[in-house]
């Protein structure tokens, strides 16, 4: 038996065709993320499910009874909701709230029962605002409001939960309080469904999402199966980078800026070593500066190859997982020669890269300024039993600045532009 | 200690129940007080001895001739005029603050009521259709046509005010007002075309209860009184709609059904009132929100505690009607606009400042 299956479903506004031919279906104990831009359908598929928009095409079947066949309380008990639209107006207190879940439980005259009592304190336990019980709604931040509100849902003991965008107005720390409560709920057995704004946290946290584009499901699946680099690009209309974590394949995005900051002219070149996302901000940074940046020698696949392709600068380049060989060390060393300034990023050394700290040998022989991260200097960083760490001093010795972090590498580089406009 | 689990649902019960029971010793208190009150004072003791003795002789005869016959002047005040009168009084306003607090929470703001709503003068209209044009039919065309009127009044001003599903309250009250006014209008035409003495018929529109009989109590006991206890049923479903229409369906409520279902009851107890006791306003405004500052915004204790300050509030404010100007009287009608209006504004000001 399936708890919950949405097949082929049209929902209309009027004439315009708002959501067009969803199909999926939840055996529970899972969370579903919604995701997709503003306008998508994001909260009309919620409504459906929820029952407050009538399909005119297709239908929503709970446990093999079609939700618009059935009794509103049989149906509220089955799901709950939390709007998007938490405000309260009126002075109840935070249990009366949480002691409305109960309504479907309930006869016309009958009381709320000490069991209702009991499941409405269990719900705000649950939620972390028992506490609150006895203050006034109105009275409740919004982070406090919305746990009183999931608690109200919770006392219904529905099998669905369905939420429209409930981390929208909270703080970070409520926001990840939301989804970490969601998501143990699903895992005790509830279906939650959520329309969720932030991609990171929908990916974070969602078994499985469903992105929807004008009204379609374009992807249903695991979130690394639908958030693709491509799939954003033409759904949201814009640039990200998408990582996956080498051990658990969670996904996380980061956005690209649009605005594309071109280098100035008679720009001041600076070449980056680096590796491992180790040169990642201080390419941004120093591109976004204006700065005409290379760097190398990166593997391809490697995360700081995918940061400057984004970046669209020039990268030396050596097969993946390979070690620097002789011709891109060579192409590595013709791009020195051109750059006024080298920057060692924090990037752990070993045999394969070692060549990498040669080339900066040669810059400083040329005149050039080279300057080490900090952190460069952690031995933690060596992976080469100290061979790293012998040219590193030797580095130093010939005159290499040790910088604290971007500001103070912003900062000398810009020193280093008005010295070579004096010379000029 | 009290367990974990049990208490807050008691205790609340029990603070209603007290509530309620001072509510209705007061009530009982202020009819046993206001009979007396009036042009012709009759003391309370003497009060005492009248039902003792009138009782005794009903149960020895077995019947309720002994309040009908040799009857001395001061009994045949109390029995005939003043007790009907404060009954029917404590009818009415029961009535209207329970349609008020029914409107207010079906639109979810303090400022709604049935006379401002226009509803009053709609069950007006109808009920003077009843008593003129279709009086040869029989006395209970004055209610239902004040029932019908009451409805189609609802109808039309809600209709105008809902935009796309939702209801814009400041239309709402626009709407009522203005509807209001071409009632009272129509009202008007219909007593010159359809009346030699308009004049007659004015004295009851405009809210008198100086000719209240037996016989108005008799019509409208029964309906008020089932209107507010099926009303009651919904003071949970009331609660969940202050909420938003989208909780209230979430949480297992057919919301658009009971709001017609409730609008509709509260639209005839208003319109019982009307037939019988003419257009009192703003009591429906008043006695909700006065109890909800009292005892909180739950329906379920809001509504029961309005109907009986309600009762109270239209007894002790139609007994100032008749004793402020003895031995001419004022028609309660006049009087509770003098409390009603201010508030009204009180509320337009504040919670546009809010």
């Amino acid at each position: 038996m399936i708890p919950l299956e949405v097949r082929g479903v049209d929902v209309y506004y009027g004439n315009t065709r708002i959501i067009k031919n969803i199909n999926f279906n939840s055996t529970g104990g899972e969370f579903i993320g919604i995701v997709g831009p503003n306008g998508s359908g994001k909260t009309t598929l919620l409504k459906t499910i929820g029952r407050l928009l009538k399909p005119r095409v297709g239908t929503v079947i709970i446990d093999q009874q079609e939700i618009l066949s059935m009794k509103h309380k049989e149906f509220a008990k089955q799901v709950a909701a939390v709007p998007q639209d938490t405000q309260i107006e009126f002075e109840f207190k935070a249990i009366d709230i949480v002691l409305m879940g109960r309504n479907p439980h309930l006869g016309r005259l009958q009381m709320e029962r000490p069991e209702d009592e009991r499941i409405a304190k269990e719900a705000m336990k649950m939620t972390g605002c028992l506490h609150l019980m006895n203050r006034p709604i109105g009275e409740l931040s919004g982070g406090e409001r919305q746990r009183v509100i999931i608690a109200r849902a919770l006392a219904q003991e529905p099998r669905i939960l369905l939420l429209d965008e409930p981390t929208s107005h909270l703080d970070i720390n409520y926001q990840i309080e939301t989804m970490d409560l969601l998501k143990s709920l699903s895992e005790k057995g509830l279906i939650v469904i959520a329309a969720i704004h932030d991609l990171n946290l929908a990916a974070q946290y969602c078994d499985r999402l469903i992105m929807l584009n004008s009204g379609e499901a374009i992807a249903i699946g695991k979130p690394e199966e639908v958030l693709s680099e491509e799939r954003i690009r033409e759904v949201f209309g814009c640039e990200v980078i998408v990582r996956h974590h080498p051990v658990t394949n969670a996904c996380y995005i980061t956005p690209l800026p649009k605005r594309r900051t071109q280098p100035r002219r008679r720009a001041k070149k600076v070449h980056i070593i680096c590796g491992g996302g180790s040169g990642a901000s201080i390419m941004h940074e120093l591109h976004d500066a204006g700065f005409h940046v290379s760097a190398g020698v990166l593997n391809l696949l490697d995360t700081d190859y995918e940061v400057a392709e984004k970046l669209g600068i020039e990268v030396i380049t050596e097969a993946p997982f390979s070690p620097v060989s002789e011709e891109s060390h060579q192409a590595n060393l013709r791009a020195i020669e051109r750059t006024d300034a080298v920057i060692i990023a924090p990037v752990a050394f070993g045999f394969g890269n070692l060549k990498n700290l040669d080339v900066c040998e040669v810059a400083l022989d040329l005149g050039k300024q080279v300057f080490i991260m900090k952190d460069v200097l952690e031995p933690e960083n060596d992976y080469t039993g100290g061979e790293a760490k012998k040219r590193i001093e030797r580095l130093l010795e010939m005159s290499a600045a040790v910088v604290e972090g971007i500001d103070d590498l912003k900062k000398a580089l810009e020193a280093l532009h008005r010295c070579s406009d004096k010379r000029l | 200690m009290k367990r974990f689990g049990d208490g807050i649902q008691s205790e609340k019960m029990l603070k209603w129940f007290f509530t309620l029971l001072i509510l209705l010793i007061l009530l009982i208190v202020s009819i046993f007080i206001t009979v007396g009150m009036g042009a012709v004072a009759i003391p309370s003791e003497c009060i005492l001895s009248m039902v003792l003795e009138k009782g005794r002789e009903a149960i020895a005869s077995g019947s309720l001739d002994p309040f009908f016959h040799d009857l001395t002047p001061d009994e045949k005040i109390f029995f005939h005029i003043r007790l009907p009168r404060v009954i029917f009084g404590a009818l009415v306003g029961m009535a209207l603050a329970v349609a008020g607090g029914v409107m207010q929470g079906v639109f979810k703001n303090p400022m709604a009521d049935p006379f401002i709503l226009g509803i009053s003068t709609g069950a007006a209209v109808g009920a003077i259709i009843g008593m003129t044009v279709l009086t040869s039919i029989g006395l209970y065309m004055r209610p239902l046509m004040a029932f019908l009127g009451a409805i189609l009044t609802i109808f039309v001003v809600y209709n105008l005010a809902r935009v796309g599903g939702k209801v814009a309250i400041d239309t709402l009250l626009l709407a009522g007002i203005a509807f209001g006014y071409f009632l009272y209008s129509v009202e008007w035409l219909l007593l010159i075309v359809f009346t030699d003495s308009p004049h007659e018929i004015l004295s009851w529109l405009i809210g008198y209860l100086g000719n209240a009989s037996w016989m108005d109590v008799e019509y409208t006991t029964a309906p008020v009184l089932l209107g507010v206890f099926l009303i009651f049923l919904f003071a949970r479903d009331l609660n969940a709609m202050l909420l938003g229409d989208e909780t209230a369906h979430y949480i297992g409520i057919g919301v658009e059904s009971v709001r017609k279902i409730l609008l509709a009851l509260a639209s005839l107890i208003t319109a019982i009132t009307v037939a019988f006791g003419g257009i009192i306003g703003f009591v429906g405004l008043i006695m909700p929100h006065m109890t909800r500052l009292i005892v909180g915004p739950d329906h379920r204790i809001l509504l029961p505690a309005s109907a009986l300050f309600g009762a109270i509030f239209v007894i002790w404010t139609d007994t100032l009607a008749r004793t402020v100007l003895a031995p001419a009287e004022v028609p309660v009608g006049v009087i509770t606009p003098l409390f009603g209006a201010p508030l009204f504004i009180y509320l337009l000001v504040t919670r546009r400042r809010g």
